[in-house]
């Protein structure tokens, strides 16, 4: 009884090093072929429509950018031209068509997050290869390690750098005021908010399918779960993330940054919100009230005492409010995959 | 040593004990036969001396006292799950590189001689395989690891009668060749009593009986098969029972 098995004694330190990260990052992406071609299938589609579209309008900008000064007509004549012609919905073959490629690329983070994601573990349980996968000399810790890290690092970075690409293609529109960076339609495709809410959608599939066992119903949950954030994000969570500038006057040019409310306030004090100034208007003189010129009732307004308001956070914030989102993106993307992987540990056959 | 080492081994899942009060030691150098009917509990042992199950209750060491899913025993012990769960989308080639990049122990040229003299093609894709080929393409990746122990869970269930002779003829030759302890299961002991060295009954979550063949034969005056059938029918309580179960 006291023999000990011969292998166990001469290599006992080569056989104690763990299998290195190589071997197994070869052996996720290698399952994942499929997957990975997928995605840069969708990926490469996008991209390349952006650089064609992209070189045709830096061009178009160039044009605009040249124009000096900027304040004459002709100049002006030349960013509406641009605005209604590259800007546009609908027409994504014939012009830009940027605000339908910017409401497709939405999808892109939840989508590519969802399928990617969901199927890593679900499928092992699924076709119940785990009980091949977890019983090999690798261990089940560091193999699901490898299996939900690096997708999360190869999405992260590659969905960064189009991100760079959606940037260089999106800039005219920026740069002629069409659009403030922080509304947001366009906050959560620049900076690092679209690789951190792809990231996000991949910890949570891959969570989610560890965690029911079924690619489908994590996919679905997924989606749910990213689409109620998302949104719930942009109108109570964001606008919070610094306290708002209150700014005096009504300035609505996309320079100014996300405008989150306006008001007026009247000569004793009182706050009237835009939707409640009828009720001021009927006090005013009929040339007024029947004024075509709508500047003229607020030169009336502002004649009286009454003072206008809104409260901004400034377009100055861009990349602040990018750190911040993906800051907290990345924490609980991290807290979901470190979830997996104790699920992982813990579950059994 | 005691391959496997089980002491007052209990799993319950939700509120049916799948095995409980399992005290047993299963010694190395035999091809022990784990016997038992449907939801006896094999399958369950079997996960937990593999580390894939965690028991409820009791302990369970293997290989002479490595905590069962240790990296030691993990390195050491190669697991056929039942219908022999292999990635499907991969080709054969494909499958035995994943192994090999999952295992510190991995011989590449033995694996493919097996291959080789089975005729599975390694282009082919494992879910394009028979279930003969795919049981043997399980069984050649469990031999390629070059493990001490090998643990095989109904490894006969979804194979036809020819594959099934096949199978167990490379398991006895693997194991007369590599001095590897085998542990198998399976709830028809017909299947195994050819090759089996050492048998373990087990019923409703407990061991009915575990010895040697040869002592089993000697002590008993009959056939394995009427053996087994004896213990079997002493841990179904329906049934009349029979002495000799203690």
């Amino acid at each position: 009884m006291i023999s000990s098995p011969p292998a166990a004694q001469p290599g006992t330190a080569i056989r104690r090093r763990p299998i290195p990260w190589a071997r197994l990052a070869w052996v996720t992406l290698r399952q994942r072929r499929c997957t990975v071609i997928g995605a840069a299938i969708v990926l490469g589609a996008f991209a390349v429509y952006l650089l064609i579209m992209g070189v045709i309008q830096n061009n178009a900008y160039a044009a605009i950018a040249a124009c000096h000064p900027a304040q004459a007509v002709k100049c002006q004549q030349l960013v509406e031209s641009f605005r209604s012609y590259w800007g546009g919905g609908g027409r994504v073959i014939q012009s830009g068509g940027a605000q339908t490629v910017s409401s497709l690329l939405f999808a892109v983070p939840v989508l590519l997050g969802a399928f990617v994601g969901a199927p890593l573990l679900a499928r092992e349980f699924e076709s119940g290869t785990f009980r091949f996968a977890w019983t090999q000399g690798a261990g089940r810790t560091r193999w699901a390690v490898s299996t939900l890290v690096l997708p999360a690092v190869l999405l992260t970075t590659v969905t960064g750098a189009f991100t760079v690409l959606f940037y260089w293609y999106f800039r005219p529109f920026l740069a002629i005021g069409q659009v403030s960076e922080m509304l947001p339609l366009a906050f959560a495709l620049l900076g690092v908010a679209f690789a951190a809410w792809t990231l996000f959608a991949f910890a949570l599939a891959a969570f989610t399918g560890t965690l029911f066992r079924r690619t489908v119903p994590a996919m679905a949950v997924t989606l749910v779960v990213y689409i109620a954030l998302a949104i719930g994000t942009a109108t109570v969570i964001r606008p919070h993330y610094m306290t708002p500038v209150t700014e005096r006057g009504w300035n609505e040019s996309p320079s100014s940054g996300w405008i989150l409310s306006s008001w007026v306030k009247a000569p004793d004090g009182q706050i009237i919100s835009p939707g409640d100034l009828p009720s001021v208007l009927v006090h005013a003189p009929a040339s007024v009230a029947n004024s075509p010129d709508p500047n003229a009732f607020n030169d009336w307004l502002a004649q009286h005492g009454y003072t206008m308001w809104q409260s901004v956070q400034p377009a100055s914030r861009f990349w602040q409010f990018q750190l911040i989102e993906g800051g907290w993106l990345l924490v609980v993307s991290a807290l979901f995959i470190a979830g997996a992987v104790w699920l992982v540990r813990r579950r059994g056959a | 040593m005691n391959v496997i080492e089980t002491n007052a081994l209990g799993k319950r899942y939700r509120r049916k004990w799948a095995l409980r009060a399992c005290t047993l030691g299963v010694p190395g150098g035999h091809i022990v036969a784990l016997v038992g009917p449907n939801g006896a509990g094999k399958t369950t042992l079997l996960t937990i001396a593999v580390g894939l199950t965690r028991p409820t209750e009791g302990t369970v060491t293997v290989l002479g006292g490595e905590p069962a899913g240790s990296p030691e025993a993990l390195d050491r012990i190669a697991f056929v799950a039942q219908d022999a769960p292999l990635y499907r989308n991969l080709p054969v080639a494909a499958m035995l590189h994943v192994s090999r990049n999952l295992n510190k122990t991995w011989d590449q040229r033995r694996a493919e001689d097996r291959l080789e003299r089975l005729e599975i093609p390694l282009s082919q894709k494992v879910g394009e395989l028979s279930g003969g080929q795919k049981a043997q393409l399980a069984l050649t990746i469990a031999l390629a690891r070059r493990p001490t122990l090998l643990v095989l869970d109904e490894p006969l269930a979804s194979l036809d009668p020819v594959a099934r002779d096949d199978f167990m003829a490379s398991v006895v030759a693997a194991a007369q060749e590599d001095a590897i302890s085998v542990v198998l299961s399976s709830h028809v002991l017909a299947e195994l009593e050819r090759v089996a060295t050492y048998l373990i009954v087990l019923t409703r979550g407990q061991v009915q009986v575990a010895g040697t063949v040869r002592e089993l034969l000697a002590s008993h005056g009959a056939g394995l098969e009427e053996i087994a059938l004896r213990y079997l029918r002493a841990g179904v309580p329906s049934l009349s029972r029979t002495e000799g179960a203690a």
